[in-house]
């Protein structure tokens, strides 16, 4: 099975992307100005997208929200991609005890549901904000991509390249750096992708429970949380429009992700 | 022999209480770390107007004045006779606001469960069968789709359009008002959340079944039995599936806490009445004694669940268990 490079998500994404973070050129209006006169007012002319229920211009939200949401979905994937190669690595290169302990450790906080941690976490660190949501979803993401890590640098560990490095006097990092992570990185490359998806999604979840980023911050997952509210008044595009984003975004983001994965069928099938 | 099983399970036991003792400690230090006062959840906004001895003295009622390491020794010596406090937020007992709601949490998530155990057998079955051919690309495409949307967000839609639009199913409750008996009527409120568990989970496990029988297909002895005479069908049946089962059964060890406990983002959006709602609720609110029990809970499910999986592959396959600690697991 020959795989298609994914040129219609990645255009997607990038003009996701480019919306987001150049909306300051085309757009003239302001996220959060209540226009008091025109609340829950269906898309029309003046308001593309609609207005909110405190009167906010929906389609400048999106886009200046989207910042919020993908800038949190890249941090907190580079948080937990960090924190993976640190202890898959460590505990693939140690010894059996301190690998043992790890490993034990990282089942431990896989067994606590990743949500329910993400808010403890963004609870001990007070009122949340991009940068300690971030954290909070990157300290609860990392423990499959560790799990590969380790796998990886088990195999990795025995090979004579690494072997020579060592009897050299390379040090762990040096290791780690010039031999280690140049083999490992194509096998999590997929799955840093899919953390930043998985990043994002529970940015918008949580936001959406009000338990994330408050209705004032502006972000996708924000926009939702007074879709429940809008439900009841059949106010229709506050509940779909950030969700067509939001949905379409990750759709892009898997299919990227696939894309990297490593191919496992090779060979034609024998039926 | 005998003795070896014998170790084995006390090994298994053993580790297993390490784990729930490891969690209980983790749960109890970060919930009581974080800012925030468990005086809200008992008695409300009153809390402000209370003055600052009457504040002492009800936080050394509820025993939250002494330190961490202390409290949780309480803690503990309570919970091993069966005593796990009372709910600030309920004000009762917290295992019978638990038992009153667990029904409910079993029932979508042991029923959602259910259903992805048949169904993503099946379909990943069909789709290894017409692998490449357009209902595979098809199924993949609108698999890929519902597993990635998020729950809630897929929730909202299915009310959006099932409950407002269309006007047919309730779009929260496991009942409405005086029809607690009706079993139509549970069904109804039933039909929504149910729909969203397994559209959430369901193309994940049927993609590892697709992913494991294209793996199957390629060996060699599919090519001998092919050459035999028996059909592409019967050599998938018979021998494809049969090679493929037990990594299912390990996989679906570890996706029943997993499905269970991830019902919580569903219940709240469809307010059902579940485990998940109080998890969330407790952990806003503050409300550790229920904290403690439902992660707990929560926390031996998924520990089990790993064993058993971890017991289905040493059971199947004897290497796993002899090449201990540096094994391939993962």
């Amino acid at each position: 099975m020959k795989r298609k490079f994914p040129l219609f998500s990645l255009t997607v994404l990038l003009a996701i992307a480019a919306g987001c973070f150049g909306c300051g050129l085309f757009l003239s209006t302001d996220p959060a100005y209540m226009d008091l006169r025109n609340c829950n007012t269906a898309p029309n002319h003046s308001f593309f997208f609609g207005t909110d229920s405190l009167g906010r211009d929906i389609f400048t939200m999106i886009w200046y929200g989207g910042r919020a949401s993908l800038l949190i979905g890249f941090l907190a994937a580079f948080f937990s991609t960090l924190l993976a190669v640190l202890v898959g690595s460590v505990s693939g290169y140690a010894p059996a005890w301190m690998d043992g302990i790890l490993m034990r450790l990282t089942d431990l906080v896989f067994s606590v549901p990743g949500l329910l941690l993400t808010i403890f976490l963004q609870a001990t660190m007070g009122k949340a904000n991009v940068y300690s949501l971030s954290l909070a979803i990157g300290l609860t993401g990392w423990m499959s991509m560790a799990k590969v890590v380790r796998t990886e640098v088990l195999q990795l560990k025995s090979t004579e390249y690494v072997l020579a490095a060592k009897c050299l006097g390379g040090g762990f990092f040096h290791l780690l750096c010039r031999h280690l992570a140049p083999n490992f990185i194509p096998s999590i490359l997929f799955m840093a992708v899919m953390s930043v998806r998985n990043a994002m999604v529970a940015e918008a979840t949580l936001s959406f429970m009000g338990l994330g980023l408050p209705v004032e911050a502006v972000s996708w997952g924000s926009m939702l949380s007074q879709a429940e509210n809008a439900l009841l008044s059949r106010a229709w595009w506050i509940v779909l429009i950030p969700g067509i984003f939001l949905a379409g975004t990750i759709v892009a983001l898997t299919n990227l992700g696939n894309y990297m994965r490593k191919s496992i069928n090779k060979r034609h099938s024998n039926l | 022999m005998r003795n070896r099983y014998l170790i084995r399970i006390l090994y298994g036991v053993l580790r297993f209480a390490i784990s729930v003792l490891l969690l209980s400690v983790l749960v109890f230090t970060v919930s009581r770390a974080a800012p925030g006062d468990p005086l809200y959840a008992y008695y409300g906004e009153q809390v402000e107007k209370m003055s600052a001895q009457q504040q002492e003295r009800a936080r050394e009622k509820l025993g939250l004045g002494e330190p961490i390491p202390v409290q949780y020794m309480g803690w503990l010596r309570n919970a091993v006779h069966g005593d796990f406090g009372i709910s600030y937020k309920y004000k009762m007992d917290v295992r019978e606001v638990i038992a009153d709601r667990i029904g409910n949490t079993l029932l979508l998530g042991g029923l959602g469960f259910a259903v992805i155990f048949v169904l993503s057998l099946l379909l990943g079955l069909f789709c290894a069968w017409r692998e490449d051919k357009t209902a595979d690309r098809v199924i993949c495409a609108v698999g890929t789709l519902t597993s990635c949307i998020p729950e809630f967000w897929m929730s909202l839609f299915w009310i959006l359009v099932f409950s407002v639009w269309l006007d047919w199913l309730p779009s929260s409750g496991a009942y409405s008002v005086g029809g607690e008996n009706s079993l139509a009527d549970r069904a109804s409120h039933l039909i929504l959340p149910l729909a969203v568990v397994v559209a959430g989970h369901l193309w994940y496990y049927a993609f590892q079944v697709r992913n494991r029988l294209l793996e199957e297909v390629r060996a060699d002895y599919v090519l001998l039995a092919r050459m035999k005479g028996m059909s592409g069908k019967q050599v998938l049946y018979r021998h494809c599936l049969r090679n493929a089962l037990p990594s299912y059964l390990s996989m679906m060890a570890i996706a029943f806490p997993h499905i269970l406990g991830g019902t919580y983002v569903v219940e709240t959006v469809f307010s059902y009445p579940g485990v998940g709602t109080l998890a969330y609720e407790s952990a806003r609110y503050h409300d550790y004694n229920m904290l403690m029990l439902v992660s707990i809970l929560t926390g031996m499910l998924v520990i089990l669940g790993n064993m058993l999986a971890q017991g289905i592959n040493e059971y199947i396959d004897p290497r796993i268990g002899v090449s201990k600690g540096k094994g391939e697991r993962v």
